[in-house]
């Protein structure tokens, strides 16, 4: 067995922090889901036979993955001329991911708003240039969510894609077009498969952000779109049901937590087939 | 006292004073007590009272303003105690989250009058002191055990007046007519109100309503919500689903009501037909930071007319002292909730029925417009 470095020594603060920030208090948390407002699993059962949990748990998905796939492949596209154009792309695209990402997310979905809504400036250019005759309901539904949230999450995506790009050996890309496939070709089929793991990782990062989202479905959503995270918060600050709040705050931590060991499970470099 | 939390506030009530939501007269007035208010502080032994702190919580955006201007500002210049404002709506659960952590960190509240019941008898509250808070300076029949009766404002129809001016809607039947008035509509989100328009509108007489029939409203409900395209929790929100144009009809505080009309310009106005009018309280959580006699003394500065008055004036406020009516420039009484005039056309909310049911009547609600 490895002796343990004195160097990691240094992570016990850090550590020290976590237990005492994050799982002490996630332990008091378990603690509600199984005694409030009576011992027992019964919340748990409610949590997952519940009509109105099970549709703002299916909702949540339904959205979550759209918006991963959303933010993924546009995610990708930036991260393509991030990492392989020219110097003055390069910067300027840097800018675009960095920028955005600085900003409130209050900010961003009053943004959103200001940009969506009947009154505001792409329904009136739209409806002044012709293209529609009446305005389009772009927010306060499901789609301003979805465009809310892909917007925050694309350069959380982007990290991870970017790293997995920069790995990629050139050499193989010359080996195939020099064989005859044109750079199409040479793109789908070996390039993209080269990033895979970039892609499952930023998937999964974009996903397991995404479930936790509580103020851009809030404002985006017209007080509508319950989501898990809303679902949560009612539970505890608007009909209070603290137990119930508890249990879908724990199902939601293990769903996030056995899609976090897959996402290990893939960093993982695999071994000689 | 810090000097540019002054100049904020001074810049404010000059705003207003340019704007003419206050006279000339009063931003005077105000602006003296500011600066008053700052030479005691800066003295360092305030020769008043003690100088601590009261958090009091309201339903934000421009209500905070309204607040600090018109019972903050003069409070602090009388008693010594900076009253900070919390926008972050005091609904009953989160009430109670605060009474239950074992510290709260709010004192006052702009609460319902039936939560601050449901929540004392659990012990939650602390009883008000009709000894400080003077029950005579309240209109008949309207003070409760653990809420002192502080407002009016009531749920009204807002519309679009650009697309329905000519043959605006008059009850509430017209609101939840999609045919006669093409559009989405906004509702509020935490049910009070809601139940009364939507069986008004599935055509119960006014004085038939209560106790509520919970599933005719719902089954109504259930039927229209497709036309909803939003539901406001906060006061800011549901002038923005207005102003946004996303919705051309709502139900909105009457108090929001008045602000559309003059930040649209006239482009969105408001009907008082059928409007359900609700008391505004104070209540004071049990063990509150601030204590318990700031928090009293705080409540019976808020029934001077004067200062009633000027919530009237920044946020159209119903006044709860009667004393106030005398103070009100007759144009002004098409804002005002409790006016004769409008307040016949109204149907009061029944404080009773919603101690006793509005937390299962709110779940079944938020069930079916969250599905």
């Amino acid at each position: 067995m490895r002796a343990i470095p004195r160097s990691s020594l240094l992570l016990v603060p850090l550590i020290g922090f976590m237990v005492l920030a994050y799982l002490v208090p996630f332990l008091g948390i378990m603690q509600w889901s199984v005694t409030l407002p009576e011992p027992g699993l019964g919340q748990y059962e409610t949590a997952l036979t519940d009509p109105l949990v099970l549709s703002v748990f299916l909702r949540t998905l339904r959205i979550c993955l759209v918006v991963t796939v959303l933010s993924v492949a546009a995610a990708y596209m930036v991260t393509l001329i991030w990492v392989r154009g020219t110097p003055a792309q390069r910067l300027a695209i840097e800018l675009c991911i960095l920028i955005p990402f600085w900003i409130s997310v209050l900010t961003r979905a009053f943004g959103w708003l200001a940009l969506l809504s009947t009154k505001g400036i792409l329904n009136t250019w739209m409806q002044a240039v012709g293209i529609l005759s009446e305005p389009l309901m772009m927010v306060r539904n499901e789609f301003g969510v979805i465009v809310g949230m892909a917007h925050f999450l694309i350069p959380f995506a982007a990290f991870p894609l970017a790293s997995a790009m920069r790995t990629v050996d050139e050499r193989v890309l010359l080996a195939a077009r020099g064989m005859g496939a044109s750079r199409t070709r040479t793109f789908f089929q070996v390039f993209v498969p080269m990033t895979a793991s970039g892609i499952i990782g930023a998937g999964l990062v974009v996903f397991v952000f995404a479930l936790g989202f509580f103020v851009t479905p809030a404002i985006l959503g017209g007080g509508r779109i319950v989501m898990a995270a809303e679902l949560i918060y009612l539970r505890i600050f608007q009909s209070p049901n603290w137990g119930l709040g508890a249990a879908i705050s724990v199902v939601m931590m293990v769903f996030v937590g056995g899609l976090l060991a897959l996402l290990m499970r893939q960093a993982r470099p695999s071994g000689p087939k | 006292m810090n000097t540019p939390f002054e100049t904020d506030q001074i810049e404010i009530l000059a705003g207003k004073a340019r704007k003419g939501d206050i006279s000339r007269r009063r931003f005077t007035q105000l602006a003296v007590m500011l600066m008053g208010s700052a030479a005691v502080g800066l003295r360092g032994t305030p020769v008043l009272a003690q100088s601590g702190e009261l958090v009091f919580v309201n339903w934000g955006g421009d209500a905070i303003t309204a607040y600090d201007t018109g019972y903050g500002v003069p409070f602090l210049a009388e008693s010594g105690i900076t009253v900070k404002q919390d926008g972050s709506g005091p609904s009953e659960g989160a009430i109670q989250a605060q009474f239950e952590s074992g510290k709260p960190t709010w004192d006052i509240l702009d609460a319902d009058p039936f939560s601050a019941q449901t929540l004392g008898k659990k012990g939650m509250m602390e009883p008000i002191d009709y000894t400080v808070v003077d029950k005579a300076k309240t209109r008949e029949g309207f003070g409760w055990e653990y809420a002192a009766s502080s407002y009016f404002y009531s749920t009204v129809i807002a519309y679009d007046a650009t697309k329905f001016g000519e043959n605006p809607p008059t009850s509430m039947a017209d609101f939840f007519d999609v045919e006669k008035f093409p559009g989405k509509r906004g509702m509020y989100k935490w049910g009070s109100g809601m139940w009364e328009a939507l069986l008004l509108a599935d055509g119960v007489a006014a004085a038939d309503l209560y106790p509520l029939d919970m599933e005719r409203a719902h089954k109504k409900l259930e039927a229209f919500k497709e036309h909803v395209v939003g539901y406001w929790g906060g006061g800011a929100e549901s002038q923005s689903l207005l102003m946004s144009g996303d919705a051309v009809m709502a139900l909105v505080w009457s108090t929001r009501a008045k602000l559309l009309e003059q930040d649209s310009g006239g482009d969105i106005k408001f009907i008082w037909n059928e409007g359900l009018v609700a008391p505004g309280s104070m209540a004071v959580i049990k063990g509150n930071p601030g204590g318990r006699d700031a928090a009293m003394k705080f409540i019976a500065s808020a029934q001077d007319p004067q200062r009633q008055l000027v919530l009237f004036n920044l946020i159209g406020h119903g006044p709860a002292n009667p004393a106030t009516d005398a103070l009100l420039p007759p144009e002004d009484a098409r804002y005002n909730p409790v006016d004769p005039a409008n307040f016949a056309v109204q149907i009061p909310l029944n404080m009773e029925w919603y101690e006793a049911n509005y937390g299962p009547a709110l779940d079944a609600y938020l069930a079916i417009i969250s599905a």
